[in-house]
């Protein structure tokens, strides 16, 4: 094995000295024979001449011995390179064509690979992250909870206590916490973490420690915080001393204990957090949700993980897990605070739920995202095969024009497995050099996607420069694509007929694969339909979802949030803030009406609760209604009417308790009745209650989460009427633009109160804008590729048919010597080109009716096999290629009869 | 690396190259000459097939070679085995007895 790396080496690097040897070695040789034969009584001259002769061509002994020596594939392979450069430099145009296809083809790829790897299929960034799993349950929890995979906090006691399967638990919360240093004052995310999560997760600091179980034992008792790498960076300048150093979160003096290994930003992809602080101080955290000293488990509002054991699969711990979670839901289940909101058969369905483990590198941006990447990315590999295609046809006609060149080296004794080689190197070189222009094309459109998809001020951090696995991809990627488009040109050409290619052919082409290249053009065809559906029905998806709107008019809309509380002012502090915050905003020049409420709208985020009244109670949770606390003004800033009854007024403060609710509301529980003064309450699970809150208006359904929803049951109480105060969305309808009054208003709210700050100011439509963004950048993309598809599509029908015309300039000069019109070869030739538009648009059709249902969650307003979004793409399909084709028919009706006879 | 399963030709060849050397070293000459003697004058192996050969196996690591001077006085390319190439003599031997062997018996029974 040695010997041999050796004998590469020197063949590889001492090629000359070895060469040289060789040569002297059979001189000594030569001589060496000669002497012999001298010495056998010979003539010098002739023994000499002999002994040359013997040696049977010194040449030959020469190249012989060049065969066996290791590395001569490498030799070959360099010669190949060379000529392979050589022959695609003869023909730039041919070359610039190819390879801009394929910069185009691979670089759409890579760039939309590049974004998927990185939100949805990278792992986190901890150790072992494979083994890590988020511990879920599914079901109905019955009770409030803070997001599908959250637990209550006794729950996570449980499991973690009691578990055969896990080397190890830890339980996160995400809270939003205000961070006062100096003067600058800012809200950031930040995480709330067992004491096992880092030692778990395997991440080490930067600086200082990380939070151990010891800061975690005991509640309130360790006010310290670990910073985040970046936020270390941007807030502290990575200011070293920074360690032991306090500062304070909503109002609470932290010690900072050290600095979380760069790179790890908390377990949530889309919210990186910030700061670190021990689960142990949630209430000084949150203020005014003490989840962690509430025994009661109708509380779901911790994420848990653990790390599977060595040797346990996900499978098994799952399943092993199960009796566990069953004793705890039996346990449950007789507990008074369930029973009390609960019936009978909702009891059957909650001993029903199970464990269920999820990846541990799941998270909601990635769950959001995931079929909208995987869509593009399907996209872009219709554009790139459809590009390969188009490269395929190409190098077919470069076959035929090349047959002569094949016969020669055929004949002067090339093995055809040579010229397959070669062929697919020429492909390969191509490719090589598509992907390097595609590798810069990616990161400059993944730079601009991510201006636009991004807003300015996103924490979350996706980068454009390609890494390890991007660079992997693309190889992989490259050789595929150099084999589907060279592969079969390759093989065609490989069997070349020497005698037929040498005879002397002037004028009649060969068939030269015509059919081949006609089926190639068909797929091309097929897939640019495919993706003109596809591009129709995003683009349509948004534009309804954009003229559809919420239901209310979104301009000259402003909205922030704000919360006083996580300064630590108590609720009377609160309740008189927003009081004072409403008069003062109101007074506010070009401000026409202001409108306080408790949930934020159009954000995804709902308030839901099971109601109870005359005839009605309980509901799972997909039924329960969506609720929200709001100021006197609500309705009219953002400009919903009230159908019957009367709004809030400032003066619905208790005893009597009021709503105001919407249609879908009236119809669902009070059928046929009248819902003004019927009554109804939520259901709780510390305490019984009866329907005393009384219905006073009913306003139209508007659309409250997300622009895609069908308007649920809503039911609005007054805000002022509550006892808790914690953040608030405010709304302000404007005279003029909002963008104009933005910084007026952040400088007026210093002014008011210079500690709390402004989050989020926007406005509506920028924030309507913003919770489109997925489906314009899918919009946007997918109309760039079906247009990029069709041009390539065209292009390559052209170029078949002109191929086609020319072949038989002979036969249509005979025809038109025999008495054909112009308009008969037209005609001739452009039944060849819709008999190709035709079969290619069947084909398209059939594959986008059969993927419809793939992509029918990302489609709004209409169906996923829309007739006129099949029609029109059909149609512009159609137009485009058929002007391609007429050009080349107008040519043919333009051959002159005398010329084209006098080819031969 | 196992040693590569050379067809029946090359590895006569082979072999008797492996056991011209096993006395002296010997430049290529010598090599076919010396083969010439052992065998009787029945192989006269031709440059053409020496010197791809010896490079091959030297390659292989089964000979090494320097350069020394030739009984003309004159710079050549001397060959000698090594450890490896005795224990492929070695092992080539035995199984070219035993193919021997066997077509022998083989043509002996009628």
């Amino acid at each position: 094995m040695i010997s041999r790396l050796r004998a590469l080496w020197n063949n590889v690097f001492h090629r000359k000295q070895l060469d040289r040897d060789l040569d002297e070695e059979l001189q000594a040789y030569v001589e060496l024979v000669s002497a012999e034969k001298v010495q056998a009584g010979a003539d010098p001259e002739e023994a000499h001449r002999d002994a040359r002769r013997e040696m049977g061509g010194e040449h030959q002994v020469i190249q012989h011995v060049r065969d066996v020596r290791a590395g001569v594939w490498l030799d070959r392979l360099v010669q190949d390179v060379q000529y392979g450069v050589r022959t695609l430099a003869k023909n730039p145009a041919f070359t610039l064509v190819a390879m801009a296809t394929l910069a185009i083809g691979i670089g759409a790829n890579t760039a939309m690979f590049s974004l998927l790897d990185q939100v949805v299929l990278r792992l986190l960034p901890v150790s072992h992250p494979e083994r890590l799993v988020i511990v879920r349950e599914t079901g109905n929890h019955y009770g409030n909870s803070y997001g599908a995979n959250t637990i209550s906090w006794p729950m996570f006691e449980d499991l973690r206590d009691n578990n055969q399967v896990f080397s190890g638990m830890f339980s996160r919360f995400p809270a939003t916490v205000t961070i006062g240093h100096g003067d600058r004052v800012a809200q950031i995310p930040a995480e709330l973490v067992s004491g096992s999560y880092f030692p778990i997760l395997g991440v080490g600091a930067a600086l200082g420690r990380t939070i151990a179980p010891e800061d975690d034992a005991v509640p309130d008792s360790r006010p310290v915080v670990v910073l985040s790498y970046s936020f270390w960076r941007s807030y502290f300048d990575g200011d070293r001393t920074v360690v032991g150093r306090t500062i304070t979160l909503n109002s609470q003096a932290m010690t900072v204990i050290g600095v979380a290994q760069p790179g790890f930003d908390g377990v949530e992809l889309g919210v990186p957090a910030k700061v670190f602080v021990p689960i142990m101080m949630k209430t000084e955290m949150t203020p005014h949700s003490d989840g962690l000293k509430d025994r009661r488990r109708r509380l779901s509002w911790v994420t848990a993980y653990g790390r599977l054991k060595p040797g346990v699969s996900l499978e098994q711990a799952q399943l092993s897990l199960q009796p566990l979670m069953h004793s705890i839901l039996q346990m449950e289940v007789q507990q008074p605070e369930f029973t009390r909101s609960t019936t009978v058969a909702d009891r059957q369905l909650f001993l029903r739920n199970r464990v269920e483990l999820l990846p541990g590198s799941e998270n909601g941006l990635r769950e959001y995202m995931r079929k909208p990447l995987w869509l593009l990315v399907a996209l872009t590999a219709a554009v790139l095969l459809l590009a390969s295609a188009n490269l395929a046809n190409l190098l077919l006609a470069r076959a035929t024009a090349r047959e002569r060149e094949f016969a020669v080296r055929l004949a002067i004794g090339a093995g055809r497995a040579r010229i397959v080689r070669q062929l697919l190197l020429e492909s390969l070189l191509l490719a090589g050099a598509g992907a390097v222009l595609g590798l810069a094309l990616a990161f400059l459109a993944d730079r601009i996607l991510l201006r636009i998809y991004l807003p300015a001020d996103a924490e979350f951090v996706v980068s454009p420069i390609p890494d390890g696995r991007v660079l992997a991809f693309v190889m992989g990627v490259m050789l595929l694509t150099s084999l589907v488009f060279g592969l079969l040109p390759a093989v065609r050409s490989s069997r070349t007929e020497i005698t037929l290619s040498l005879k002397d052919r002037s004028g009649a082409l060969s068939a030269g694969g015509i059919s081949l290249r006609r089926m190639l053009v068909g797929i091309q065809v097929a897939l640019s339909l495919l993706l003109l559906v596809g591009a129709g029905l995003f683009v349509r998806t948004l534009r309804n979802l954009e003229s559809l709107g919420p239901g209310f008019p979104t301009d000259h809309l402003l909205a922030f949030t704000i919360d006083p509380s996580l300064n630590g002012y108590s609720d009377e502090e609160t309740k008189s803030f927003y009081e004072r915050l409403n008069v003062n905003l109101q007074t506010m020049p070009g401000v026409t009406s202001v409108g306080f409420s408790s949930m934020p709208l159009l954000k995804g985020y709902a308030w839901q609760n099971a109601v109870l009244g005359k005839d009605f109670e309980g509901a799972p949770i997909e039924e329960q209604p969506v609720l929200s606390e709001v100021g006197p003004d609500y309705f009219a800033t953002l400009g919903i009417p009230i159908v019957a009854g009367r709004a809030f007024t400032a003066q619905d403060v208790g005893p009597a308790q009021y709503a105001v609710i919407n249609e879908t509301f009236a119809r669902e529980y009070f059928p046929g009745r009248n819902p003004i003064g019927q009554r109804f309450g939520l259901v709780d699970d510390m305490e019984p209650v009866s329907p005393d809150t009384e219905v006073i208006g009913v306003i139209p359904d508007r659309k409250y989460r997300d622009l895609r929803e069908t308007p649920p049951p809503q039911a609005y109480f007054p805000y002022f009427e509550g006892t808790h105060f914690r953040f608030m969305n405010v709304y302000l309808r404007t005279q003029a633009d909002p963008r104009q009054i933005e910084d007026e208003l952040r400088e007026r709210m210093r002014q008011f109160d210079p500690h709390v700050p402004v989050v989020g100011l926007e406005t509506m439509n920028e924030q309507i804008g913003f919770s489109l963004r997925t489906e314009r950048l899918v919009a946007s993309l997918s109309a760039v590729f079906g247009g990029l598809a069709t041009l390539i599509a065209v292009i390559g029908l052209y170029g078949v048919m002109a191929y086609a015309v020319m072949r038989r300039t002979r036969e249509i000069g005979i025809r038109m010597a025999l008495g054909a019109l112009r308009s008969n070869v037209i005609v001739m030739v452009m039944r060849e080109v819709f008999l190709l538009i035709g079969a290619g648009l069947a084909a398209g059709i059939a594959l986008a009716l059969a993927l419809a249902d793939l992509i029918r969650s990302q489609i709004y307003g209409l169906s996923a096999r829309d007739p006129l979004t099949f029609i029109g793409s059909a149609i512009v399909l159609t137009v485009a290629a058929g002007l391609a084709g007429f050009i080349p028919a107008l040519r043919a009706s333009g051959v002159d009869p005398t010329t084209a006879l006098r080819q031969e | 690396m196992p040693a590569p399963q050379s067809d029946l030709l090359q590895g006569t060849l082979d072999l008797l190259i492996l056991k011209a050397l096993t006395l002296q070293q010997l430049h290529g000459m010598g090599v076919s000459r010396r083969i010439a003697q052992i065998t009787g004058g029945a192989f006269d192996v031709k440059a053409g097939s020496l010197f791809p050969a010896l490079h091959r196996m030297e390659q292989a690591g089964w000979l090494t070679s320097f350069w020394g001077e030739s009984e003309t006085n004159r710079r050549a390319k001397f060959y000698s085995l090594t450890k490896a190439g005795k224990k492929q003599l070695h092992t080539e031997s035995e199984r070219w007895e035993r193919i021997s062997l066997a077509m022998a018996t083989a043509l002996r029974t009628t």
